[in-house]
């Protein structure tokens, strides 16, 4: 157990209390989806878990690569939900049959966290994009199921949790029930010179809209 | 109640032990067929091998969760992973544990106990206070058919008023909401996940649903489709403490609006409603404390 927070350098996002998971709410190129990768790179010593649900693993591995988070097969592992696995992908790669097997997912992220906690890693932070592929495969209930309990583990491990929606293509409704099981919520929209994210339900943080580099070239 | 369900009489006795000294009751089965005997209202989560003699553990999850929706589930096994077919249960949501994991009985007691504690396996929000609201709802709960008589008037004042088919006065257990009084329609009581008033609680203002299969959280609920409530709207039953134990609901047939000023009365329907549960509280707490 650390009291610390998960730090975000070069990001407008102040320190966030363990075992914390974030709804991460922007619309396809916002920036939305960089900012959730940006969120997950820790200082080493740290593990990142990366379920992706409509892209390849090589793909999201290298959109990790561009913003700066640092990929090694001792702890950043990719749940792929696409298919093929990607044998050149600096991380462990592990397959998931697809986007609609919620157990699988859930399954396969306790099995890859107890091996990190095993080697020596106890602070985790997972990444989930998204949440938008998920509700097109499955019913709103068993998505929530699915995000209460991923949160409720998050919330056990200490970890730290961000996971993307895309608002603009789901009923208000199904966004504010998913982003009632998170503890907070970050918002990002498309500004005048650039993406910007406002934090909500986060003790700490501004509540006011701020700028951020999506390509992570701050840091 | 944990039930723990493992063919191998030595690997269940080791963990109902692990879970009984952390003071669970635990009933045991050694198949899908004894397990499925001791399911019951009771039950808070079920501990499972994948493995079974007549079945996989998956299978008893999917069905102990069509009985009790909101059972947290947990497979405990030597199966590894790649073995398992989670494609063909990937709406069930479990949480794995395997036994060969280092002081794999310590990881799935810390699991059940925060999975119990928090109902984590749900599949619906629950409000920020839930322990709290549990806990006032058991001061207000003990007599649920003291007001009938008074809930029945209220009730069918609120179908006149606002002009709809039905009205009722339900509470929100840990699982179930149960209903006081009924105009217009009988409810007998219904899963926590399938009623529309779980989501209602956790609103501060009146819930309006002008249409409820229009709604993402209810158009595949068949349960209100039997009913036939297309349009909802209530008030939460709060306690002076502030926790909002159930509501003052009303339903019809048909989609509509629902005006500021219907709202606002519904609201003084739901505090009258409440002030009547407060004042039978507080009747029977200080009878039992003159006794």
């Amino acid at each position: 157990m650390s009291d610390d927070g998960y730090a975000f350098s070069g990001l407008p996002v102040d320190q966030i209390r363990p075992g914390t998971t974030i709804l991460l709410a922007g619309p396809a190129h916002s920036g939305a989806r960089e900012l959730g990768l940006s969120l997950l790179a820790g200082p080493s010593g740290e593990g990142a878990i990366v379920v992706t649900t409509n892209r390849r693993s090589r793909r999201i591995a290298a959109d990790c690569e561009h913003v700066g988070l640092e990929l090694t097969t001792d702890s950043t592992a990719i749940l792929d939900c696409v298919g093929d696995e990607d044998a050149d992908v600096p991380a462990r790669v592990l397959p998931v049959s697809g986007p609609s097997d919620l157990t699988g997912i859930g399954m396969r992220y306790s099995d890859v966290h107890r091996e990190f906690q095993r080697s020596g890693i106890e602070r985790v932070r997972t990444g989930l994009f998204s949440l938008s592929t998920l509700l097109s495969f499955g019913d709103l209930k068993t998505v929530s199921r699915f995000v209460h309990t991923l949160v409720g583990r998050i919330d056990a491990l200490d970890g730290l949790g961000v996971l993307l929606i895309d608002p603009a293509i789901h009923d208000d409704r199904a966004v504010r029930t998913l982003s009632q099981f998170c503890s907070g919520r970050i918002d990002v929209r498309e500004g005048d010179d650039g993406p910007e994210l406002r934090a909500r339900g986060l003790s700490g943080q501004s509540r006011d809209w701020a700028s951020f580099d999506p390509s992570g070239q701050d840091r | 109640m944990l039930l723990c369900v493992d063919s191998d009489a030595a690997s269940r006795e080791a963990t109902a032990e692990t879970l009984e000294d952390a003071g669970f009751t635990v009933a045991e089965a050694a198949t899908i067929a004894a397990a499925r005997d001791r399911v019951g209202d009771d039950l808070d989560a079920l501990v499972a091998d994948q493995s079974l003699p007549d079945g996989t553990g998956l299978e008893l999850a999917r069905e102990i969760r069509e009985t009790v929706p909101d059972t947290p589930c947990f497979l405990f096994t030597d199966v590894s992973i790649e073995e398992i077919d989670t494609a063909a249960f990937g709406d069930i949501v479990v949480e794995y544990v395997p036994k060969d994991a280092p002081e794999a009985r310590a990881e799935l007691l810390d699991l059940v106990e925060h999975a119990v504690a928090f109902q984590s396996q749900t599949a619906y929000p629950l409000p920020e206070n839930e322990e709290a609201r549990l806990a006032a709802l058991e001061r207000y709960a003990v007599e649920p058919d003291a007001l009938g008589e008074s809930f029945d008037r209220l009730t069918e004042i609120a179908t006149e008023l606002f002009g709809v088919d039905a009205a009722a006065v339900g509470l929100i257990d840990a699982h179930e909401q149960r209903f006081l009084a009924c105009h217009g329609i009988s409810l007998e009581p219904m899963d926590r996940e399938d009623t529309v008033c779980t989501y209602a609680i956790l609103n501060d203002d009146v819930t309006v649903i002008e249409d409820v299969r229009a709604d993402p959280r209810f158009e595949e609920n068949e349960g209100l489709q039997a009913t036939n409530i297309r349009f909802y709207a209530s008030a939460s039953l709060r306690t002076p403490e502030g926790d909002a134990i159930g509501t003052f609901c009303i339903y019809d047939d048909e989609p509509r609006a629902f005006s500021t000023r219907e709202q606002e009365l519904l609201e003084l329907l739901g505090a009258e409603a409440m002030d009547q549960l407060t004042l039978r509280r507080d009747r029977r707490e200080t009878e039992a404390a003159d006794e």
